[in-house]
């Protein structure tokens, strides 16, 4: 009797004794898988570069592509050759997998050629820090075209987009703001894109400047004020236009006689163009006064008319 | 074949584009919608049918998947002024037409129909309204206008053009046949009405009077509370 109990315990003890050590072994792995799994995910963002602006669009290709033929065939159907496609693989060759401050603009030379079309002439409109007013203009006045009105500017309006050296190479959570490098994707775009748009104008060229503005209508820091008056074409362009528009109410910081608008008109007249520059261009006005019925300067009659 | 104009090329690519451009960019706060699958319900109302047979009814699925409420007070209804419109409107932030929901966004300025025997599209020519009513696109808009109406909400604008030929409140019409059966008169608070003249052109209808005045007699018999004003500043 004393016998067979004592090899049971021992049966008893050794069964325990292996159970815990399963038991501790299945520890063991799950520790192991669970840091493995974990560190894994963790290694795949930290190795994008984060940035302060918003990320790329989603769904970016589907918007470039819808924009495109949206373009082509429904608004302008004599561009119908364009292949959105290559335009769309061109943009994305531009920036995908490369460091998003290290753009050029060599990246963007094919989606400019791909994308480009005449500009009528007399119809360029220009504009700095009046893009609001002066789009609700040419939506209602098709006699006018702004760069976001041109095939390249229709696609990547209100878009961000930006890539980075490591899977997936398109960064959808942050993109560079032009305080943390000026060579990125979306400044490069626009600067080579308002380049060209100065490039094409020809005839009588209209600019729509914001004399409401504290920092002066016309900044040499600006787009307009550092690309596109110096890409202006004497050969082709005759006149300029100034458009000086005044927010209804508000502060009449600036007119045609200020200071930043007459240093527009000699830099302007020294490259031979013609300047004209009116107050609150009439047409233009009333798209404002939509906003502002009761307003003063809204009265249908004035003492002028 | 048809004496309207085929399907708009690249449509696939152009709807599934907008729907996206829409959520992403125009109006972000719709949340998110699936892109292709609003795509295959749209398609799937009119392919591989006569396309002289499209009821309305056939893109329920499709409205059921891009619907989203219309703000309150934010509805514009028109006639013949569609430019006028989409610059009054301001892509939705002061007003927000059928053209600034998702589902009239799609399809705007877009031409579209099957056939009978095929699962493709006739990209040579569509039926228009007067060869036959239950076309693709009149059904869709019809459908759109239907659902435009049932949500709409607060007081709503209708903005009508006092120059037009055969008077400003043209019946029949898409306002007066799918979109005032339609209005919630319980969720409505106030019609204002906007006759507007085209500038230099012929005072031909204006409130009170003729076409203007019968629709504001049926919407006072129905039970509404009407403004009428004349060309508004």
């Amino acid at each position: 009797m004393p016998l067979q109990q004592g090899s049971a315990r021992v049966r008893q003890r050794t069964v325990l004794l292996v159970g815990i050590a399963v038991l501790l072994a299945a520890l063991v792995v799950a520790v192991v898988l669970a840091s493995l799994l974990t560190h894994g995910r963790h290694e795949v963002s930290p190795q994008m570069l984060k940035w302060k602006d918003r990320g790329t669009t989603k769904n970016l290709q589907e918007v470039i592509l819808g924009r495109c033929y949206n373009y082509i065939t429904a608004q302008h159907p004599e561009l119908g050759d364009k292949d959105c496609l290559k335009i769309w693989e061109s943009l994305k060759d531009a920036f995908i997998y490369k460091n998003p401050c290290n753009i050029t603009p060599e990246d963007y030379q094919p989606l400019m050629e791909l994308a480009s079309h005449p500009i009528p002439c007399n119809k360029s409109l220009f504009w700095s820090k009046t893009g609001d007013l002066a789009h609700r203009y040419t939506k209602s006045n098709q006699n006018f075209l702004t760069l976001e009105d041109t095939l390249l500017g229709y696609m990547a309006d209100k878009i961000s987009w930006c890539g980075d050296p490591s899977a997936p190479g398109i960064n959808y959570e942050s993109c560079p703001k032009r305080s943390e490098c000026e060579s990125n994707p979306g400044s490069v775009f626009w600067k080579m894109a308002s380049k060209m748009f100065a490039e094409a104008a020809c005839g009588v060229v209209q600019v729509m400047l914001n004399g409401s503005v504290e920092a002066g209508a016309f900044r040499s820091s600006s787009i307009f004020g550092s690309v596109e008056v110096f890409n202006l074409d004497p050969d082709k362009v005759s006149e300029v236009h100034i458009w000086l528009m005044q927010d209804i109410g508000g502060p009449q910081s600036e007119s045609c006689s200020g200071h930043s608008i007459q240093r527009l008109i000699s830099i302007l007249e020294e490259r031979n163009f013609k300047i004209i520059c009116e107050d609150n261009y009439r047409p233009v006005q009333l798209l404002q006064c939509v906003h502002n019925p009761d307003h003063t300067d809204c009265r249908l009659c004035t003492n002028s008319t | 074949k048809w004496k309207g104009e085929g399907t708009t090329q690249n449509l696939e690519s152009i709807v599934i584009g907008r729907c996206y451009d829409y959520i992403r960019i125009v109006n972000p706060a719709v949340g998110e919608k699936n892109c292709s699958q609003i795509w295959e319900a749209f398609k799937n109302a009119f392919i591989k049918k006569d396309p002289c047979s499209i009821l309305p009814q056939d893109y329920e699925l499709f409205i059921n998947l891009t619907l989203h409420t219309i703000p309150t007070n934010k509805s514009l209804f028109w006639e013949n002024n569609q430019l006028l419109v989409n610059s009054f409107a301001d892509r939705g932030r002061r007003f927000m037409s059928l053209g600034d929901t998702l589902f009239g966004f799609v399809a705007d300025f877009l031409y579209w129909c099957g056939q009978a025997d095929s699962p493709g599209l006739d990209y040579e020519s569509c039926p228009t309204t007067v060869e036959c009513e239950n076309n693709a696109v009149e059904s869709f808009w019809r459908m759109a206008s239907i659902t435009y109406a049932q949500h709409s909400s607060g007081v709503i604008h209708i903005l009508l053009n006092g120059s037009a030929d055969g008077g400003a409140y043209p019946q029949p019409g898409f306002f007066a046949d799918y979109e005032i059966p339609n209005l919630q008169r319980g969720k409505i608070s106030q019609v204002v009405i906007w006759v507007v003249d085209d500038i230099e052109g012929p005072d031909i209808d204006s409130c009170g009077a003729h076409t203007v005045k019968t629709l504001e007699t049926r919407l006072k018999t129905l039970g509404y509370d009407v403004i009428c004003t004349d060309n508004i500043k």
